[in-house]
Order: C-alpha cells, then structure tokens, then sequence
C-alpha cells in the first residue's frame, strides 16, 4: 500500500533513523509504521472530536494535513488553521514534524509556522497519537506558553485580549 | 401420325382426370351434409369406404393410360418410331408429365384431407399388426372386445388386410406416376409428427425418472417399416434409391422426434429441475436431444421466465429458492458441462436472492447443517476440496468455442470474468454477493450465537465445520474462527482452574454462587450487542472475585463483563413450593434476586434498580408471571405469590399468550454492521474533505481503500455503492457536489 510508494525525504529520514540505531530493516519498520498510521487514522475517525480533524494528503501515509478550528471562547474562536504532519520512519519513537500551513499569530508559532511545543519536542512519547497531538496544539491556541514565545509581538500582545482578537482577525489569512 | 395419337391419348387422358375429379367431389358432396356430428364409427366407414374411393380415382385413369402406353409402345416397335423425335422413352415421359399436371393442376385440399386419412389408418393398421405382442393383452381385455385396434372397426368386419393391400397398390400406382413422393411426404411428415407427440405426451411428460430414448429407438424402427411400405414401389423395389429414401425419412424421424422430445422437456424444465436427483434421466435425455437439434436459446429464456414466475416472488421461502438453486445447478451441470446455461439461466435467481435480507444466514445455516431441508449444503462441504473441482473446470473450459454465449447485458461484471464458470456448488452460492467475506463474516455471527448460546464449551462440531470451511476459504479468512474455538477452549481451562482453587478455600471464603465464564478475545468476536443491566451485588462480587483470580492466572490481562449474556441456573423457593432448576437468562435472574429483599416492586423501581429501560423489565417480569411467582396488582405493583393456589394455576394459563422473548441474537445483525459500516465511511469522507477540501469520486475511493483498514466488520465499498451514498448525502446537504468534485459544506 502506501509502503510503496516512498516519499524521498521519508525515505531519507528513515535511513537516518536507521543511522541512528534503528535495528531492524527500514522497510520492515516502515511496514509497521503504516500499520500503526492507519491505527491512529482509524482512532481520530472513530473519536468523532468536534474542531479537529486529519487525513493523509496522498497514497502516501507518512505525510497528512491537518485542521484545526480554534476553539470556543477563545480570541482564534471561527477561525480555521491548515496544518502538516510529516512522520519520520522513526515513528512513533520519534516525534512527527508539525508546523501551520495557514499563518498564525501566536506567540509559540513562528512566521514560518514551526510550532514551540514541549510535546512535539522533548517530551514526546510513543503513547502519543496523531488526535493527542492536534489536541495539545488546539489548546496552546488558548493558552500559549508566554514563556519561551517564539513570535515576541504576540506574546506581547497577549495580555490585552481585545487588541490581540482585533489584529488577529485583521491578519488571518486563510 | 404418332403426334395425332398422343394428341388423342390425352385427350383421353384429360378426360378421364376430369372424371375423376367429378367423383371426388360428387363423394364429397354426398358426404358433407352429414359430416360434421358423424360418430366415430361412422368416420370409420367412411375412411374404409373413401380409402377405396382414393384408390379407385388413381386406378381408374391409370389403367386407361397403361393402356394407351402399351399401344403406344407397340406402334413405336413397329418401326413407326422413326417419325417422332424424342423416342419412345422420351413420349412416355411426355406422357406421364402432363397427366401429372392435370392431375395435380390444383390438387384440392380435400384430396390431400384423404390421402393423410387415408395413411393415418393404414399407420394403426400396421402398427397394430407389428405391435401385437405388446398391445394384444389389452385387447382381449377390454370389454366390448370386438373392436379391431387397428381398424377400429367391429373385428368380423375388420378390414385390416384389405387396407394394407390398398396401401401397397396405392403406393406402386402413385410410384408408377411418380407422384408418390409428392402426394405421399406432406401426410406422412404430419401423422409422424402427430403421433411422436402423441405418443410423448402418452409416455413422457411428467415422467423424469425413466429413460426414453431406447424405447423411442425401438418404437420409430417399427414406424420406418411402415414407411417402407408407403413408399415401396414395384418399380424401385430393394434398389438403391429406395433405401436412400428410407434412410432419409429414418433422419427426418429422428429429427421430429427431438425437436419434439425437447419442446416438451423445455416446458417441463422447472419441475425436472425440481425433482432433480431424480429426473437425471429426463436430463441426460434432454442433453442427447439438445445436441442435435439448436434449442438452446428457446430452453434458456423459457427457463428463465419459469424461474422468474414460479420461483422468484415473495411468497416464496428463502430456503426453498436456495434448495431450487442447489437442484438447478446440479441438473445444469448434467445438461451443460460448459455451464453456459446454468450461468444465464440463472442469473435472475442470483440476482434475486441478493436483495433477500437473509440469504447469507440460510446459506450459512445450510453449510453448518442447522437448516431443516438443505442437507445437500453441508454434505457438500463435507465432499470438501474445492481444489480439485475448480481444477476440473478449467480443463474444460474451452472444450467447445462453438458453445460460446456471451454473458447478458445485465450479467454483474465478476471478478472471476466469464471465462472462469465454476460448477461448485458453495462457490456459486458464496459468489452471489461477489465476495467470500460476507458470508465468513455471517459464519461467524452465527458461530458466535451457538458459542453463547450453548455455554457449554463443547465445540467437536464447530470445530468440524470450521475446519471444513478452512479448506474452502482458506486459513487466513478463518482465522477469526479459530481463535473464537480457541477461545471455548482456554476458557473451558482457565474456569477450571478457577473453580479448583476456590474449591481450595476454607468454608467461609466460598464464593455464594459458582460462575463460570466464557472468555472472549474481543479483537475477533463480531460485535455484542449492547445492553445495560445492573446485576445485584451479591453476582457483582463473584464477578469481582473471578476476575481477581484471573489476573492473578494472566498477568497483564483483566475481565470485562457483559453481564446481559449467559445464563443462570436458579431455584426458586417459595412457601409451599419450590421450582428447581430453572434456566433464566441474566435479567430474569436479577429481577428474581431484588425480589428476595423486598416482595413488592414496580417496574419504575425495578428499571432504576436494574439499569435497564422499563419496556424490558415489563417484558422479562411475564416470565416469572407465568411461572406463578409473581402477581401484578394495580399501580404497576409486582408482589411474590408465596402461596400457589389453583385459581391462580388457571389464570397462569392465560399468561402463556405472553410468553416471552424468541431467541434473541446475541450478534449485531447484518443491516445493524452495514449502517456502522456507512458510519465510518462517512467519518473518513468528512476528514477527508475537511483536509484536502474536494475532491472526485474516483479519489475518494481510492482513499477509502487505501486507508480504512478492513477488517471482519468493515468490509470494502464498491465504488457504485460509494457514489449512492454520496448523493444520498448531497441529497441530505451534507454535501455539496460541483462538476464531478465533492466538498463540504461551509459551517453555518
């Protein structure tokens, strides 16, 4: 199935992986990789959560795009953010590469849409899943970490809720 | 000189046809005034005495021109012959020419009435005569006796002899004409064909289980030596053309005898086809017939509509369609080793029972032997090694390209093409949905129900079946059986065990009631219905303390109950009686229990008690009603009758009308499994859509199959499917469709 049809970089990144220790072959791994993909492809249709959402953008299995709507009674309330999640052939042991598609004013976001989430980084654990991850990045919309911002200006402007709404909504791009 | 005489000879001759023609229809005349309310026997005499009249009008001119030829003849031998061109031979053909002309200038129907009446009674007359032996008991038997069969005149008056010899002279004047072929093969070819179908309609129909074929052989030889008396001649007597005439009539007979021989078999088709193990030698009949004469098409669309009018409507019974089916395929299989017509005349009945709701579970029955009336199925699985059958099958196919149709118009494109027609029975029956997993999925909803059902870890049969179907289908697709066998099994085990270390316990630690449980590996067990239901504590603390041991048995692994499946087996005990060893399902049970506290409850207080809705407690209360252990009293008010009386006996009589439930499934049914099935499409399609905005129809399918992992619940979508759901969903905006791209509707 999509095993056969490698992606480059995929395949690039799984020879990294194997690089660095990955004992059994990459095509093995690979082939439970996709298994544990489609799992957690089956998983998030089956949660049925409202405002999330995820599916693979090709026949390739390693790379999906993502949507997220900004959740209710928050300042990104009606607004609808593209994401894309590329797997490493290291997953789930290595953490999937996040970042925003659509621009996103946020303090733990960057201009090129990288996203400063602990989860995503070091503490990322295999019994995380694609829907966990969504999840996690809908709730720091709400609630960033103002302490380690990447984007200072939101994290500055932050406090003051009504400007960071108004410039937000006068910036959103889809 | 000579013209002048044949000039005068016909004259003669004309003149004499002419006379003849006046007496035929001067005997007509005569006649036809009292034709029509003749009896029979009357028609007889007439026959006899217009049998005569036929002859007389050909002797008559016939020795008048012999005559003139003879005279003819001589004056040429004189040495007169010289004169006339052509010769004598030649002036005799002449002759001969235009009195056949004449004769037959506009040969009336009425001549023609007379010569098939005519051969009609010469025909019984010597059938009668060569089929004495078989015939003559009957004769001296029936009462009147005097009646000659073959005549059918009284027999003093029998007038048999004569009439062959009028046969005989008949037939050497018409030869001496030349005109026996022509006036002679249309009345024979129809008394032939009248009497093959009347003697098949004597013989044959409604008669499947004998042979015919020999004694038909038998039977037209006796008729060929009739015809060679028609057409015997004195001139061509045992020469050569005589025999070819012969033999061409002997092929002309076989032919109408199976074309007639099929034309009745066709119409009968269905009801062989019903009886058919024992109609296999009307079958082998029919396929000797079929052969040579090209009926095929006729017999396929009369079957057909048979099948369609007498098979496939509702008042027909699932099972008896299938037994029909089962019979049609072995009866076609004899009559058509290439399949061509059991794959065509068939198809309505396929296509038919796909839209049956419980096709899959009858088959399935019949496989595991549960359904009454189809046993053919299960022994047929026990033939077992469909490897070897399909293997047969493809060493015949090809065999004969002349017998190549193609598929109909409406024939469902298969995977397997028309190349590839099996004639295994459970094939074809599995194929009927196009796919095999269907049915191992319904093999195991109803191995599953027998498992629950039976709770006596007792599988000899089930692994019987299993093992059987495995050489079908292959292990893979009977994995998920297995391991529901292995399942029974280890359960059967880790309940021992169980029960030998409880057993090992002081007094006080017993526990209250014994349980025993069936543990189920839930990845591979079709989908439990769900049912809430609040067991009393007293079973909750066994169920505890069960699953207490049984981690501490498999390490890493707990019990989750469905306390609404099993049953219980429990003593009721009242005042003045006691029922033993009732056999309840989990509710009953419980109901029974709450009422050991408290001997008055209503059903409101019951349903919160149990966590079950009120509808059924009410149902599962009739049980214990009808079993005269409760009463109902007005407010919805249950009370235990602790003292049976006799009155109350009688009213539990009443009761029985309320019986309670019809087995219940404990498997999800199949339309249940196709409406979740939609559901996770539906979920993969909005996520989809969501994502990558729209997309076609061929990409959405694509997707789907590729990415939802089928499994025994979640089969694949065809794409035909695929597009009906869409539009069902476009027509419930859900969707919207734009071109041939799909998308999601904006939110509000």
């Amino acid at each position: 199935m999509a095993s056969q049809n490698m992606d480059p970089t995929a395949a690039a990144a799984s020879s990294n992986a194997a690089l660095k220790g990955n004992e059994s072959g990459s095509s093995a791994a690979r082939g439970s990789v996709s298994k544990r993909l489609q799992q957690e492809l089956m998983t998030l249709m089956m949660s049925g959560d409202k405002g999330i959402s995820a599916f693979p953008e090709s026949d390739n299995l390693f790379k999906w795009v993502g949507t997220i709507n900004g959740a209710q009674g928050t300042v990104y309330e009606g607004l609808r953010y593209r994401l894309s999640l590329d797997f490493p052939a290291g997953y789930p042991y290595q953490a999937p590469r996040v970042k925003f598609v659509t621009p996103c004013f946020h303090p733990n976001v960057d201009e090129q849409g990288f996203i400063c989430l602990d989860i995503l980084k070091d503490k990322w654990s295999a019994l995380y899943d694609v829907r966990s991850i969504l999840l996690s990045i809908q709730s720091l919309l709400g609630e960033p970490n103002n302490e380690s911002p990447l984007n200072t200006a939101a994290a500055e402007m932050w406090d003051n809720q009504d400007a960071f709404k108004a410039h937000l909504h006068l910036t959103f791009q889809k | 000189m000579v013209d002048l005489i044949v000039l005068s000879l016909l004259v003669a001759a004309s003149l004499t046809v002419l006379e003849m023609q006046i007496t035929v229809e001067q005997v007509l005349q005569y006649h036809s005034g009292s034709l029509q309310p003749q009896s029979s026997v009357w028609f007889v005499k007439f026959t006899r005495d217009h049998s005569i009249v036929v002859l007389m009008n050909f002797r008559h001119p016939l020795f008048v021109l012999l005559g003139g030829l003879k005279s003819l003849g001589m004056w040429q031998e004189e040495g007169h012959g010289d004169l006339c061109g052509p010769g004598p031979r030649g002036l005799q053909e002449r002759a001969f020419t235009i009195i056949r002309a004449l004769l037959l200038f506009s040969p009336s129907p009425v001549l023609q009435e007379r010569v098939l009446e005519f051969y009609s009674r010469t025909f019984s007359v010597y059938m009668n005569q060569e089929g004495e032996a078989e015939d003559g008991a009957e004769v001296t038997d029936s009462p009147e006796g005097a009646v000659c069969p073959g005549c059918a005149v009284p027999t003093q008056q029998c007038w048999c002899q004569d009439a062959l010899k009028q046969l005989q002279e008949l037939s050497h004047i018409l030869s001496k004409l030349q005109l026996l072929e022509w006036v002679s093969s249309e009345a024979v070819t129809s008394i032939l064909h009248k009497l093959i179908e009347q003697r098949m309609e004597q013989h044959c129909r409604g008669e499947y289980e004998r042979s015919f074929l020999l004694e038909f052989q038998e039977w037209l030889e006796l008729v060929l030596g009739w015809l060679s008396k028609v057409f015997a001649s004195e001139v061509h007597t045992d020469s050569l053309s005589g025999s070819s005439v012969l033999k061409q009539w002997r092929c002309h007979m076989h032919q109408f005898f199976c074309r007639i021989y099929v034309n009745m078999r066709i119409e009968e088709l269905f009801s062989i086809i019903r009886d058919f193990p024992e109609s296999k030698a009307a079958i082998e009949d029919l396929k000797f017939c079929l052969e040579r004469t090209n009926q095929r098409q006729q017999l396929l669309t009369s079957l057909k509509s048979a099948f369609e009018s007498r098979l496939l409507h509702p008042g027909v019974h699932t099972s008896d369609i299938l037994t029909v089916y089962i019979s049609a395929i072995k009866a076609l299989r004899e009559l058509d080793p290439s399949m061509v017509i059991l794959q065509v005349a068939c198809q309505p009945i396929r296509k038919y029972l796909r839209t049956r709701e419980d096709t899959v579970r009858q088959i399935v029955a019949g496989l595991t032997g549960d359904a009454e009336g189809c046993s053919d199925l299960a022994s047929e699985l026990s033939r077992g090694d469909p490897v070897t059958l399909e293997m047969q099958d493809s060493d015949e196919e090809g065999n004969d390209p002349e017998d190549w149709t193609p598929d109909p118009t409406d024939a469902v494109p298969d995977k397997m093409g028309s190349k590839h027609r099996s004639s295994d029975i459970i094939s074809l029956l599995v194929s009927i949905y196009g796919s095999k997993n269907i049915f191992i999925d319904e093999y195991r909803a109803v191995l599953a129900d027998r498992l629950l059902h039976q709770l006596n870890y007792n599988t000899a049969r089930e692994i019987r079946n299993v093992e059987l179907l495995k050489l079908r289908f292959g292990e893979s697709h009977m994995h998920y059986c297995e391991v529901m066998l292995k399942d029974m099994a280890d359960s059967r085990r880790i309940n021992s065990n169980i029960r030998e270390e409880e057993s090992r316990l002081s007094e006080e630690d017993q526990p209250p009631l014994s349980l025993s449980a069936i543990i189920l590996s839930s990845e591979f067990w079709p989908q439990l219905k769900e049912e809430k239901l609040e067991l009393p504590p007293v079973v909750c603390q066994a169920m505890e303390a069960y699953t207490h041991r049984y981690e501490k048995l498999k390490a890493m692994r707990t019990l989750s109950w469905k306390p609404h499946l099993g049953s219980v087996t429990l003593d009721v005990e009242l005042e003045d009686r006691t029922l033993t060893n009732l056999n309840v399902s989990p509710i009953h049970a419980a109901i029974i229990l709450h009422f050991q506290e408290k001997s008055s409850w209503t059903v409101e207080e019951l349903s919160v008690k149990l966590g079950a809705p009120k509808e059924l407690v009410h149902r599962k209360l009739a049980l214990w009603q009808q079993h005269g252990v409760l009463r109902e009293e007005a407010g919805g008010h249950y009370y235990v009758v602790e003292t049976g009386s006799s009155k109350e006996k009688m009213e539990r009589g009443m009761m029985l009308i309320d019986s309670d439930e019809e087995r219940d499934s404990n498997t999800t049914t199949q339309s249940e499994q196709r409406e979740e099935k939609l559901q996770l499409f539906w979920a993969y399609i909005q996520a989809m859509l969501t994502n990558l905005d729209s997309m076609t129809l061929e990409r959405i399918h694509s997707m789907l199959r590729m990415f939802v992992a089928t499994g025994p619940v979640i089969t694949e979508m065809d794409i035909n499917e695929l597009e009906a759901f869409l539009q069902r969903k476009v027509r419930e905006h859900q969707l919207l469709v734009s071109g041939d791209v799909y998308r999601l509707p904006k939110p509000n």
